[in-house]
This record gives C-alpha cells, sequence and structure tokens, in this order.
C-alpha cells in the first residue's frame, strides 16, 4: 500500500480533530471567572486525539520505510456487505413509515436470504412466528410503544395488533 | 461479633422463609434475563420491579430487589459470551474474553467460569458487607471525587495494556471515544456541545448505542460477509455449560484479585460495577506472565472482571446502607424502594432497624449462592439460541438490537445511532482500529470529566489537589506505572521483532 494511503486515515483523523477544535471555540464564553469552561474537557481530549493520529501516520509512516510486516485485511464480499448494509439502513429508514410489524416481517426473509438461508418455508415461519412473536412479548408485556407506521400503514398495524388481541 | 452472628440467623431465618426465598429466586431470575437483553439493564429491571414492591410485605420487597440487583450485574455476560452482546457496560471485559473462549469451541467453560466467579465475588463482596460494613464505611467516607477521578482514570491507563499491536491506535480509539462522551448537553453550565443543531444530540450519546452497535451489529456484518471467524465445528458440545469448580483453582488468584478490586472500587461511592470490571482487567492483563494472550480467550481475565463486577456489589451497598449515600443509578432506585417501606439508609439504620440490614445481608449472600444455580439454568436456555442456524440468529439479533436501542428512550435517533455504530463497528476491525478502548472512553471519559470539574471546583482550580491526597496520589502513581510499562514493554517487542 502506498505511503500516502496508509498515513491518509490518521491524518484525517488529526485534520477532524483540530476542525473540532475549532468549533469548540464558542464554548469558553459562558464560564464564570476563574472556572473551567465547559469547552475544557472536550478540548484536552482533542488534543489527545489530533496528537495520538499524528503519532499513528508517523509510525505507519515508519513501518512502510523500514519495510516492517503489514497487515493485510481478509477479501470482503463487497455484494453481501452493501446487501447487509442496505437492508439495515433501509429497515430502520421504513420502520417509522411502515411500521415495526410489517418492517419486521419483511426484514426477517430478506435478511435471512442474505446470510444464506434459501428454504422458502423457513423464511415465512421465521417472519411470521418472530414478528408475532416479539410484538406480544415488546408490546403486550413490556409496553414498548413501537412505530406503527403512518396513514394507511398505521390502520394496518393497529387491525393486526387488534386481530392479535394486543390491542 | 457475636451481634453479627446473632443478626445474620435472624435475617437467614426471614430469607428462606417460602414466600421470601420464591422473591430472591424471582428476583434473581427477572435480573439475570433483564441484564441478559441488551438495551434492557439491570436498572431498568429494578425500576420494573418497583411498583410490584409496593403491595409486599417489607422483607420480600427488600428480598426481590436484592435478587434483581445481584442477578442484574451478572446477566449480561452470558450474551456477552454467547452473542458478543455485553448486556451492560459492565460486562464488557467479560465480553472480550469470553466471546473469544467461545469462538475457540469453549463455550461452557467461558460461561461456567462466568458464574462461578460472579458468585465467588459476590458471597465474598456480601460476607464483607456484612462482617465490615460499619469500619469500611468511615474509611470510604473520607473518599472524594479527586479519588474518584484517579480511579476513573487509573481504568482509563488499563487501555495502554489492552493495545495489542500499538498504543498509539489504542489512544486515538479511546480519545475518539471520550470526545463522543462529551456530545450533548453539558452538566455544569447546560451548554450544548458538539450537537450542531441536531436535537436529538442534545442528550448525549448513550453508550449503550455504542456498545450494541459496534459489538453485536458490527459481528453480523461480519458474520454476513463472512470474515468473522468460523464457529466451533461441534456445536452440539456448546449446549450445556459445565460449573468448572475444579478449573477455578489455577484462576484462584485473578478471582482473589478481581473480588478484592470490585469490593474496594464498589465500596466508592459512584464508582461502581463498571469502573471496578475495567480497573480489574487492565490490572490483571498486567500482573499477567501472558499479557499477550488477553483478548484471545484469556480465563484469568474473565474471572478477574466478572469477579469484580458482582465483587462491587457489596461494597456499593456498604455505602448505600450505611451512610444513606447510593453509590449508582441502581442503588439510588433500592434506596427509593428502601425508603418507601420505611426503612432510613443511614448511619443509625443498624441500631433503629437491625433485622432488616441483617436479612439484607443473608438475602445477598443466599443470592449469590442461588446465583449458581439459576444463572446456570439461564445459560443454558441462552445457549441453546447456539444451535439455531446462523442466518436465522444474524437476523434476530439485528431486530433485538433495533427494540434494544429503541427501548432507550422510545426514539428512532438511537435506533439510528446503534445502527451507524454498528457499520462503523465493522469497518473498525477491519481496519484494525480497536473496539475495546472506544467503549472504555465513551463509559468512563464522561465520569472522568464529572469528577475532575467537581474536583477544581471544590479545589480552587488547584491541580496538585491529586497528587496531595495519599490515595488518589497512589492510583495516579499506579496508572503513570501501568503506562510507561506498557510502552517499554511495547517497545522491547518491536525490537525484538525487528531483531529476528
Amino acid at each position: 500500500m502506498p505511503l500516502w494511503r496508509r498515513a491518509a486515515a490518521p491524518l484525517l483523523g488529526a485534520a477532524a480533530a483540530v476542525v473540532l477544535l475549532l468549533a469548540s471555540r464558542g464554548l469558553g464564553d459562558v464560564a464564570a471567572p476563574g472556572q473551567l469552561s465547559p469547552a475544557f474537557w472536550p478540548r484536552l481530549v482533542l488534543a489527545g486525539l489530533a496528537l495520538a493520529c499524528l503519532v499513528k501516520a508517523v509510525q505507519d509512516a515508519r513501518l512502510r520505510t523500514v519495510g516492517g510486516h503489514v497487515d493485510v485485511a481478509p477479501p470482503v464480499a463487497r455484494g453481501l456487505l452493501a446487501g447487509g448494509i442496505g437492508l439495515i439502513v433501509l429497515y430502520v429508514l421504513v420502520t417509522p413509515w411502515v411500521g415495526f410489524p410489517l418492517a419486521t416481517l419483511l426484514l426477517i426473509p430478506a435478511f435471512m436470504a442474505l446470510c444464506g438461508a434459501r428454504s422458502v418455508l423457513a423464511l415465512g415461519a421465521n417472519a411470521v412466528v418472530g414478528t408475532v412473536a416479539l410484538l406480544y412479548l415488546f408490546i403486550k408485556l413490556v409496553y414498548l410503544p413501537l412505530p406503527k407506521g403512518v396513514g394507511v400503514f398505521e390502520d394496518v398495524t393497529i387491525a393486526l395488533l387488534r386481530a392479535l388481541r394486543i390491542f | 461479633m457475636a451481634e453479627i452472628f446473632g443478626g445474620l440467623a435472624v435475617g437467614f431465618a426471614h430469607a428462606v422463609q417460602p414466600l421470601n426465598f420464591l422473591m430472591i429466586c424471582l428476583g434473581l431470575t427477572v435480573g439475570i434475563v433483564a441484564g441478559a437483553l441488551p438495551g434492557i439493564t439491570m436498572l431498568n429491571a429494578i425500576v420494573l420491579v418497583l411498583p410490584f414492591t409496593y403491595l409486599m410485605g417489607i422483607v420480600p420487597a427488600l428480598l426481590l430487589m436484592i435478587g434483581v440487583y445481584c442477578g442484574g450485574v451478572f446477566g449480561g455476560s452470558i450474551t456477552g459470551i454467547l452473542f458478543n452482546i455485553p448486556g451492560d457496560p459492565m460486562n464488557v471485559p467479560t465480553t472480550w474474553e469470553g466471546y473469544r473462549l467461545n469462538r475457540k469451541g469453549q463455550t461452557q467453560y467461558a460461561l461456567g467460569l462466568a458464574i462461578m466467579s460472579s458468585a465467588f465475588g459476590g458471597l465474598v463482596s456480601a460476607l464483607f458487607l456484612a462482617f465490615f460494613a460499619p469500619p469500611f464505611a468511615k474509611f470510604a467516607l473520607s473518599f472524594s471525587t479527586v479519588e474518584f477521578f484517579s480511579v476513573v482514570v487509573f481504568g482509563l491507563a488499563s487501555v495502554s495494556v489492552l493495545a495489542q499491536h500499538s498504543i498509539a491506535t489504542a489512544l486515538v480509539s479511546l480519545c475518539a471515544g471520550m470526545f463522543l462522551g462529551t456530545i450533548g448537553t453539558e452538566a455544569q453550565y447546560g451548554v450544548e456541545r458538539f450537537t450542531f443543531g441536531v436535537p436529538f444530540l442534545r442528550t448525549g450519546v448513550d453508550f449503550v448505542t455504542v456498545l450494541i452497535g459496534l459489538f453485536a451489529i458490527g459481528e453480523v456484518l461480519d458474520q454476513v460477509v463472512g470474515t468473522a471467524e468460523p464457529a466451533p465445528e461441534n456445536p452440539d458440545a456448546r449446549a450445556v455449560p459445565r460449573l468448572p469448580l475444579l478449573d477455578l483453582w489455577p484462576l484462584r488468584w485473578p478471582l482473589a484479585r478481581g473480588t478484592a478490586v470490585g469490593i474496594a472500587v464498589g465500596g466508592l461511592a459512584g464508582a461502581g460495577a463498571t469502573v471496578s470490571s475495567f480497573v480489574s482487567y487492565g490490572l490483571e492483563k498486567q500482573i499477567s506472565k501472558q499479557p499477550e494472550l488477553f483478548g484471545t480467550g484469556h480465563a484469568g481475565g474473565l474471572v478477574a472482571s466478572e469477579s469484580s463486577v458482582n465483587g462491587s456489589t457489596g461494597g456499593a451497598m456498604i455505602h448505600l446502607l450505611t451512610l444513606g449515600i447510593p453509590g449508582s443509578a441502581a442503588t439510588a432506585v433500592m434506596m427509593g424502594a428502601f425508603l418507601i417501606h420505611g426503612i432510613q439508609p443511614g448511619p443509625l439504620l443498624f441500631t433503629r432497624q437491625p433485622e432488616q440490614v441483617y436479612t439484607i445481608f443473608a438475602g445477598m449472600i443466599l443470592a449469590n449462592v442461588l446465583m449458581i444455580a439459576l444463572g446456570f439454568l439461564a445459560a443454558l436456555s441462552f445457549a441453546t439460541l447456539m444451535k439455531v442456524p446462523a442466518p436465522i440468529l444474524n437476523t434476530f439479533i439485528v431486530v433485538f438490537c433495533f427494540l434494544g436501542a429503541f427501548a432507550l428512550r422510545n426514539d428512532m435517533a438511537d435506533v439510528w445511532l446503534t445502527m451507524l455504530f454498528g457499520i462503523a463497528g465493522f469497518f473498525m476491525r477491519r481496519w484494525d482500529l480497536p473496539i475495546p478502548p472506544l467503549v472504555m472512553g465513551v463509559i468512563l471519559g464522561p465520569l472522568a470529566e464529572g469528577y475532575f470539574l467537581t474536583s477544581m471546583v471544590a479545589e480552587g482550580n488547584d491541580l496538585t489537589v491529586f497528587v496531595r491526597r495519599p490515595v488518589s496520589a497512589v492510583v495516579l502513581a499506579l496508572a503513570a506505572g501501568l503506562v510507561v510499562w506498557s510502552i517499554v514493554k511495547s517497545a522491547r517487542r518491536k525490537r525484538a521483532v525487528r531483531a529476528g
């Protein structure tokens, strides 16, 4: 890996710490005379972060120049990674709109399939039984106000919860 | 001494009555299960059972709460060992070692060690509470935020021994975690820090979202893309945990040290199980003859942290019962329950209501003994989940992470944070950025800031107070020694690698 690429990540970290240090400028104004300001601790931490990042960058550069061993991460199935992250993000994104029951009913078979499950029966059974069990456990027993969705989805969720005698 | 034995006899007589005994068992079960579920902490469990105690007499109510407390501090270790999801922050060091043991196919051993060392730590701590509560409380009363700050700094310093390859990398991770801990509304002046106008950041980044995300979601993504370590070959052999009584003998010193650290740190108000587990783990790694094996499934590390977690329960109760000062959020809720039932914790409690005091002591002793059986049953039930095929398990872990994060504040923002930390956790693993120091930073950073600023206000910004007070000076010297020793060892290791 080129030297600049190895040192780039810690240098970016140091730069981010400096930007955040600059962003903390207004925080010191409220401090009472003779007292430490609310910016004191974060500035200390950010200075430490910047310093640690710089040391790391130097270490990485030295590792390269003195011919040290550099660990290479194992290759990743990028499609699966994108699929996994995509499904997780989509799940969080749509749950407030379509409601927890429907979103979970869709996530379970989709994520299982992504992980390698192929039996349609297993996908369907886990989706239905899992969702119903979670609804009973977390709405009926724990009283967790899980998202019901908006508009027509809210009506569907409420009808489902009534049918299951959870409401 | 005769008075203590007499009091304990009366306490046990109360505790073993059928209803009271049942309450201890029920409390332990609720505590273990709640502690094991990510997002539902032991504190949540204590708050949930509190209304039920209104309907009870004073003794069953006390014993139910004691059961939840003792079970709750242990429960999170089960899911930590099995699924790399610590139920509570205090179970994080146990997870580091326990999960690695699990991946090596030593699940039974890891679960058994966790149960036995928890029970041992809790039992010794309860006995210590029964026999030495008043003198220890007097000693602990001389401690202030100066000493608490030093202890937390010692916990943070242990990051240097957690660094497997590079101290600089661990420091980057630690400082990033500490920075995350500064986000939100500052306590002293009420100023918003680094919220950038985002409303949900005003209340800060809850460390549970960081925990669940980095550990659970990151691990699931690792499994999905196939870069995680392969599961052990014989999954059936993992179903039943064993109780390794004989295996504990070679680990007697980590067990003793962990318990002692737990009692000592737990006895300082405010520095509870979480700090003690990190301090104990860091100390153990420093003392160990095989520090390089820590983080790869080291039984000594697991035993030390686990015994210190339960060891801290007695220490925390000493403060609550003798001084009326709750040492943690959990003991604060318990104090509320005591007050509701007419028990006024404080110096006069031992003379005015000795029967109740010794019932609490007996309840804690009994709860820690019973935890062996109930912890075993709970671990057995959770371990059965290991037989579930990976696609189903990974999917439901994602859903449970969603629920755990949402349950924190009934807010989707926490779910977003959890998932974002999960994705970050995956890339941190890929880029060799250690996760444990970041978690330590998020948990201990705000504590360190709070104690530091309070000390500065009290001492007129005089920094020398940290070295003028003997206990603080000793603890800080130990912390400095820990860091210097780690740097020297790291330099020697690098020289050895270069030489040959």
